[in-house]
């Protein structure tokens, strides 16, 4: 009963930051991050039944979000963007025919067919199950191979589905490298990606914590153990990949609906790519961490920007100093927080020469011209996303989550894996035989029973 | 009738016979062992069982029903459940969560009614953590509070035994197949498997097939014990009078020369 309140009253208090946020002014960069946090969470989330709960290494994901992009980019295409010269290789019939407005004038139901909310419910939904059919396609390889083979299998299948649109005979469907433009923003818009998350969140949350979670968790632990206690590896696993792929291809709709165009440069390797690194990151396996890690990645790709413009090298130098400098210290701080002698490892003051000569340098030639000149790092996001999972790998494998999930009982208790004082006591009884003599007199047989 | 009746199994692995012609009858209520040195073929006759491999030829029959030929999750379905010479537990999940896994088959409701979590899933759930508890309370209250949460990899060897047995127990089985289940452990813990395994039996109602090497244990609970070697059967028959079997005499020690 807290634990409801306290969820409802902190969705109560996101929405409501959430409305500020939009009403404010100078807030547009924000909620398109956030925008993009929300579908790319839904994807992450979505993945990381595949990779973290059932332990399959999957790896072409993106291919399941462009079904979904495609699907609903070709239903929810209005009339005006229907005209061939926008559509140059659409054929007649899927420019005519693949039309959720039509369908429902069709069936008598103008008044969905007037509310374009409506039918992006139902375009995502359809977009969701034409990804979850492919998803069936794929799961069932996954019966046969394990571990890197599937994932190459996997990563198979997503780059030819990524490939797909552009050979001519499916291009009149989907326009080809051209791509579909014109697509309405509803979808994309920060309110709808908001309630979809949650939607997502709650679904995902429920499955985990059901007996059907506890299978595919059981299947990621031991999938002989598994077996041998009754859970049925073939439809498990292609549960999971079908479930997984319909949420994949609902983000990809939303994602379609954001940048109201679509094409196949729009789902490549990379989106895969930066979902894993994401899950990595917030703990394979957390839906929590999932959504974190996925907040992180974001925020590095769009306020990283500053990392890539055009500064004088110096600037360059003095960061290099800074950040060589700071993990001097940092270091120090750690070995000293753990009391390890001597504080500083001989090795880490690699670190310490490394940053104080790169200072040397830039206050020793801070006039010259080379020091002066314009440079600029392209990739520095990307770089710093590395740098960012490699030390997560190091200091914290699992990722930030680990497995664990978000819960109210984590911070406010009661802990159930925590003993109390009283639970304590009785199992120190139950095992000592100074504590209780029962043991002792009764001799061996009836302390072990 | 007979609970378990293996008739004529035969198991080749390449060139190997793992197991050739072995037949094997196991009544209801019964603890039987099955010894042998080692590459004898234990293991393999219990993966045989348990669907793991499929018999090249032969027949397990088990309660009147042909199973060999079934994958291993669906004989677990129709009453046949095994724990691992090894250790194969859910290492990361909670001790409650190990013992609802292998009660997970007999989930009525739908993936979707479980998100749902429609009364029917409610009233399942609940009835899985009753009869989980119930499995791990014959095991006395060392794993019943505190631990019930805890991952299994914090718990000493001796409660990981316990754990993987009440595991076994909560597939709903009758017939459970324990492959070394005294494996690892120092006499005092042997000596209270041996009485968890006869209470197995007495008061679980369970038919018992254990592969075992310590050989107090076997003679102390065994109703009846098969010996195998390189995948035949030499002996069956009572602890006292397998033991004295030369054939027996001479797989475990060799031939004396004379």
């Amino acid at each position: 009963m807290r634990d409801y309140l306290l969820t409802l009253v902190s969705v109560g208090l996101a929405a409501l930051a959430l409305y500020f946020l939009t009403v404010s002014e100078g807030s547009s960069g924000l909620l398109s991050a956030l925008t993009l946090i929300f579908i790319w969470g839904i994807a992450a989330i979505s993945l990381n039944l595949i990779n973290g709960q059932l332990g399959i290494l999957s790896l072409g994901h993106h291919g399941f979000m462009l079904i979904g992009g495609y699907v609903t980019a070709l239903l929810m295409l209005p009339a005006r963007e229907r005209r061939p010269f926008r559509t140059r290789l659409l054929s007649d019939w899927a420019r005519n025919h693949l039309d959720l407005d039509k369908w429902l004038r069709g069936l008598g139901l103008d008044v969905l067919a007037n509310s374009i909310d409506a039918k992006f419910i139902i375009a995502l939904f359809i977009a969701g199950l034409a990804a979850a059919l492919l998803g069936i396609i794929v799961g069932a390889p996954s019966l046969r191979l394990k571990g890197d083979y599937l994932a190459i299998v996997t990563f198979g299948f997503g780059e030819i589905v990524r490939l797909l649109p552009n050979a001519p005979e499916v291009a009149s469907f989907t326009n080809g490298p051209l791509g579909i433009k014109g697509i309405p923003g509803a979808a994309g818009t920060i309110w709808w990606t908001f309630l979809a998350l949650l939607l997502v969140l709650w679904f995902f949350s429920r499955l985990k914590f059901s007996s059907y979670g506890r299978a595919f968790e059981g299947i990621r632990e031991d999938e002989i153990a598994a077996e041998a206690m009754g859970v049925n590896l073939a439809y498990h696993k292609i549960l999971a990949f079908t479930i997984s792929a319909f949420f994949a291809g609902v983000s990809g709709g939303l994602y379609a609906s954001y940048l109201q165009s679509v094409d196949t440069q729009t789902f490549n390797f990379f989106v895969t790519f930066f979902l894993l690194v994401a899950i990595s990151l917030g703990g394979l396996g957390s839906i929590t961490g999932a959504l974190l890690g996925t907040a992180i990645v974001v925020l590095v790709r769009v306020y990283g920007g500053f990392l890539e413009q055009p500064n004088p090298a110096w600037v360059g130098y003095l960061s290099g100093a800074v950040l060589m400098l700071a993990a001097f210290g940092f270091s120090a701080y750690i070995r000293k927080a753990r009391r390890l002698r001597p504080v500083i490892e001989p090795k880490h003051f690699i670190f310490g020469a490394v940053g104080a000569a790169l200072l040397i340098v830039t206050i020793a030639f801070f006039k010259q011209p080379w020091m002066q000149q314009t440079v600029q790092f392209f990739g520095m996001r990307k770089m710093l996303l590395a740098v960012i999972l490699i030390l997560i790998m190091i200091y914290r494998r699992e990722g930030v989550m680990g497995r664990a999930e978000f819960s109210w009982k984590l911070i406010f208790g009661p802990r159930e894996d925590i003993p109390t004082d009283e639970q304590r006591q009785q199992d120190a009884w139950l095992s000592n035989p100074d504590l209780n003599p029962g043991l002792k007199e009764e001799g061996d047989d009836d302390a072990s029973a | 009738m007979p609970l378990l009746e293996l008739r004529n199994i035969y198991k080749a692995f390449g060139g190997l016979q793992a197991i050739s012609d072995v037949s094997l009858t196991v009544n209801e209520g019964e603890i039987v062992s099955v010894i042998g040195p080692n590459g004898a073929g234990k293991s393999t006759l219990f993966n045989l069982i348990t669907g793991v491999y499929k018999p090249d030829r032969g027949d397990i029959i088990f309660q009147g029903e042909r199973i060999n030929g079934l994958t291993p999750d669906q004989v677990t379905k129709k009453g046949i459940a095994r724990t691992f010479q090894n250790l194969r537990l859910f290492t990361h999940l909670s001790v409650l969560d190990n013992i609802l896994i292998p009660q997970h088959h007999r989930l009525k409701s739908g993936w979707l009614a479980a998100v749902l979590r429609t009364p029917r899933y409610v009233r399942e759930e609940e009835q899985m953590k009753k009869i989980a508890l119930e499995k791990l309370s014959f095991f006395g209250p060392r794993l019943m509070s505190f631990r019930l949460h805890q991952p299994v990899y914090v718990l000493s060897y001796a409660n990981r035994r316990r754990t993987e047995m009440a595991r076994a127990m909560a597939t709903g089985a009758k017939l459970l197949l324990l492959d070394e289940p005294s494996a690892g452990m120092n006499p005092k813990e042997t000596k209270e498997i041996t009485q968890i395994i006869r209470r197995f039996r007495d008061e679980g109602g369970y038919t018992i097939v254990l592969v075992e090497h310590k050989m107090n244990l076997v003679g102390e609970i065994s109703d009846r014990v098969v010996v195998l070697d390189y995948g035949v059967k030499i002996a069956e028959g009572d602890y006292k009078d397998v033991v004295n079997d030369p054939q027996v005499i001479e797989a475990y020690l060799g031939r004396r020369d004379e």
